[in-house]
């Protein structure tokens, strides 16, 4: 059976510290207990998480949405965001989890891929150099979120046109982002439009697209 | 608490909601009302930027299409068998429907999904029944016809009214199988040939393979097929298929498209798309080692054949996924999958296994009977009645129907006389029991309750008489004409001995 792999990158640099990797956890935790509620992410989804600061780790490899346990999520008390090493790590895991299928079986859908900062690359060499990389990996729809005032959207956005911006880095609107992430999850059993592909509903008021 | 909001609806009459979204669809958001009475739900579409069709179509939906169906003889049945809009409504420059709240039995009350709607999938899906599912809320074989007998009735009733679904889906249909009861939801985006134009092609499993394939034209190429009585129709035997055998019709092993996952998914259920069970192009077989554990051994057809569906089944299957999968205007009605609905609940017998999960299966016409779930084999005698009816005085034609025996059962009057029918509009005097069967003192006995002109044909020919409250033994070849009336039906008994 196919499964729908979900790539989650989430930034645990220094400043995350706090309030704001609380929401994070908290955001992860309700998304988790919606999509158990539902029968086409229980029969499809398998979910892994990578953090980064100055270190990169899979601290949950692609596991079956009902036998996932969220790990526990740390961050040092300072320290550099490398999102390119980060994005390093996803491209192998991709290459090494991910069933491409072959001519006598059929494989995984493409994968969604999440990506949360609030801040900037720090390697921004390897961030670069990583990005062909990535949109040469086949995935269904990459979202970059930018998260709180010191974000940068720019280098995001030459990764995805799909930049979603947060203003505030409190728990609503982290409850709120990941709801919306939910729902995009959830989207392929849903009703297709007769002219466009899947009409989503927008997102919350308190996030904006950036475009 | 969120505030209430008051407004009047469109006929005049007051609605209540709390200023919250409470669940968002594809094109609408839902609010509830403080009484749980009914739901609001609006298009998130500005209303001036509606086009005026579909404005329209909704005064219809609430308007003349809802007297047509409802309010008419017979109009409360349907009531327990769609979720349909009421009133319409504007507020806040937006339009939206107001909709009866779910019956209660359509909620999982308690368990690990306590509170969430039954939505169909959880039902029809090999690995949610085996790992997710409590034991509990999984009804029985038996329930799952009697879910689809719902099912299929309702289509046929919003059929003959002239409208089409299009979006028949496990999404929009509730069902309960402890109660054998399905609830079609979403009824607000019906097709009226050469009026409204569908909004949706459907939802993915159940997309009709002409619609997936001429997905990529433009919405007025005359060659692109949209929604219609016929996709319905080709929806409708998917969920009856799922129902029934917990897995996807089309979902085998061949692979369309190794590079992209999606093309290969628009083939499997689109232009090349072709039944698993096919007699004699094995093309698309499910190859086992594709399925999760979970999966079995509900994935694997050749454990689970669709055979097992009964005769009646096998024949409409064939017709839905063979013959008309590429050529929608061989494919069965709602009302032809109803009547074999119901046809093949009289095939039904007990597993004697106490625990197998099935508890009811489809006497397969072999003189060892075995549950095809468990394995079980049928020990002791199993009578089988043949029904005949009369087309002239003195004559009796079979009707390939048959009514499989079990103790304690219920003869009806849409047994005894073929000119009854077993459906919604069954009047209630015809509801009630004619007879019943017993295994007594070591044999099998119909005790008539209510025939008045029931009799045993003796083998010279001579009639003698059955009245109320006597009973007839039921052995090999015994014949019991049920009814001298108009359409009233010959027995003859055949005895399965094990």
């Amino acid at each position: 059976m196919r499964r729908l792999p979900v790539y989650i990158l989430i930034d645990t640099s220094g400043s995350m510290k706090g309030e704001p990797i609380e929401a994070v956890k908290v955001g992860l935790a309700d998304m988790m207990a919606t999509l158990r509620q539902d029968p086409y992410a229980l029969e499809t989804v398998s979910i892994s998480i990578i953090t980064y600061d100055k270190d990169v780790k899979q601290i949950l490899p692609l596991t079956d949405l009902a036998d996932l346990q969220l790990p526990e999520i740390t961050t040092p008390d300072s320290g550099p965001t490398h999102l390119g090493a980060g994005l390093k790590m996803l491209c192998e895991k991709y290459d090494h989890e991910v069933n491409h299928g072959t001519i006598n079986q059929k494989g995984d859908w493409m994968p969604l891929l999440f990506i949360l900062t609030d801040g900037k690359p720090s390697d921004i060499q390897e961030y670069n150099n990583i990005i062909p990389i990535v949109k040469n990996h086949n995935f269904t729809s990459i979202v970059a979120c930018a998260a709180g005032p010191k974000a940068q959207i720019e280098p995001l956005k030459k990764l995805t046109d799909n930049v979603v911006s947060l203003d505030t880095m409190d728990g609503n609107s982290f409850r709120k982002f990941f709801s919306w992430v939910t729902m995009q999850v959830q989207a392929g059993g849903k009703s297709v439009g007769t002219t466009d592909s899947v009409e989503l509903p927008a997102p919350p008021a308190e996030i904006n697209i950036v475009i | 608490m969120a505030k209430i909001i008051k407004i009047k609806a469109d006929d005049g009459s007051e609605i209540e909601f709390y200023d919250e979204i409470k669940a968002q669809g594809g094109v609408k958001d839902v609010y509830f009302s403080p009484s749980k009475q009914y739901v609001v739900a609006f298009y998130r579409k500005p209303l001036n930027e509606l086009k005026p069709s579909e404005k329209d179509r909704l005064q219809n939906i609430v308007g003349i299409y809802k007297e047509r169906i409802f309010n008419q003889a017979g109009g409360d049945y349907w009531k327990k068998l769609f979720a349909w809009p009421e009133k319409s409504v504007e507020w806040n420059g937006k339009i939206g429907v107001v909709v009866p709240f779910y019956d209660k039995k359509f909620f999982f009350n308690g368990g690990p999904f306590d509170g969430k709607e039954k939505n169909g999938k959880w039902f029809a899906s090999a690995k949610l029944r085996n790992k997710f599912l409590p034991a509990d809320q999984k009804g029985t074989w038996l329930s799952h016809l009697h879910v689809c007998i719902k099912i299929a009735r309702a289509v046929r009733r919003l059929h003959a009214a002239g409208l089409a679904h299009s979006d028949l889906s496990y999404n929009n249909v509730l069902i309960d199988p402890l109660s054998g009861s399905a609830c079609i939801i979403d009824d607000d985006g019906l097709v009226v040939p050469g009026k409204y134009p569908p909004d949706v092609v459907g939802t993915p499993d159940f997309i009709a393979p002409e619609v997936l394939s001429t997905k990529s034209l433009k919405i007025d190429d005359p060659n692109r097929k949209l929604p219609c009585v016929y996709t319905d129709r080709h929806a409708l035997a998917v969920l009856i298929y799922m129902n029934l055998l917990y897995r996807h019709p089309l979902r085998g092993g061949k692979v369309w498209d190794i590079d992209d996952p999606a093309k290969d998914e628009e083939m499997t259920m689109g232009e090349k798309a072709l039944f698993i069970e096919h007699p004699t192009d094995k093309t698309n077989r499910v190859k086992i080692d594709d399925l999760e554990k979970s999966q079995l051994p509900q994935g694997d057809p050749s454990k689970l054949p669709y055979t097992i569906c009964g005769p009646y089944l096998k024949t409409l299957f064939d017709r839905a996924f063979i013959d008309g999968l590429h050529d929608p205007q061989k494919r069965p009605s709602a009302a032809e999958w109803e009547d074999a609905l119901v046809k093949t609940t009289d095939l039904v017998q007990p597993c004697q296994n106490p625990n197998c999960e099935a508890h009811w299966f489809v006497f397969d016409n072999t003189t060892k009977p075995q549950c095809p779930f468990c394995g079980k084999e049928y020990k002791g005698q199993l009578p089988i009645l043949n029904f005949y009816y009369s087309p002239s005085r003195g004559r009796f034609m079979s009707e390939n129907y048959r009514l499989m025996i079990y103790d304690k059962q219920t003869l009806y009057m849409w047994h005894v006389n073929r000119n009854i029918g077993a459906n919604e509009k069954t009047s209630n005097e015809d509801k009630k029991p004619a007879g019943d069967f017993h295994f007594h003192n070591n044999q099998w006995i119909l005790i008539n309750r209510r025939l008045d002109d029931m009799y045993e044909i003796l083998s010279d020919g001579s009639k003698k008489s059955i009245g109320i409250g006597d009973y007839v033994p039921l052995t090999e070849g015994r014949k019991i004409l049920l009814s001298t009336k108009e359409g009233g039906r010959l027995v003859i008994v055949q005895l399965v001995n094990n």
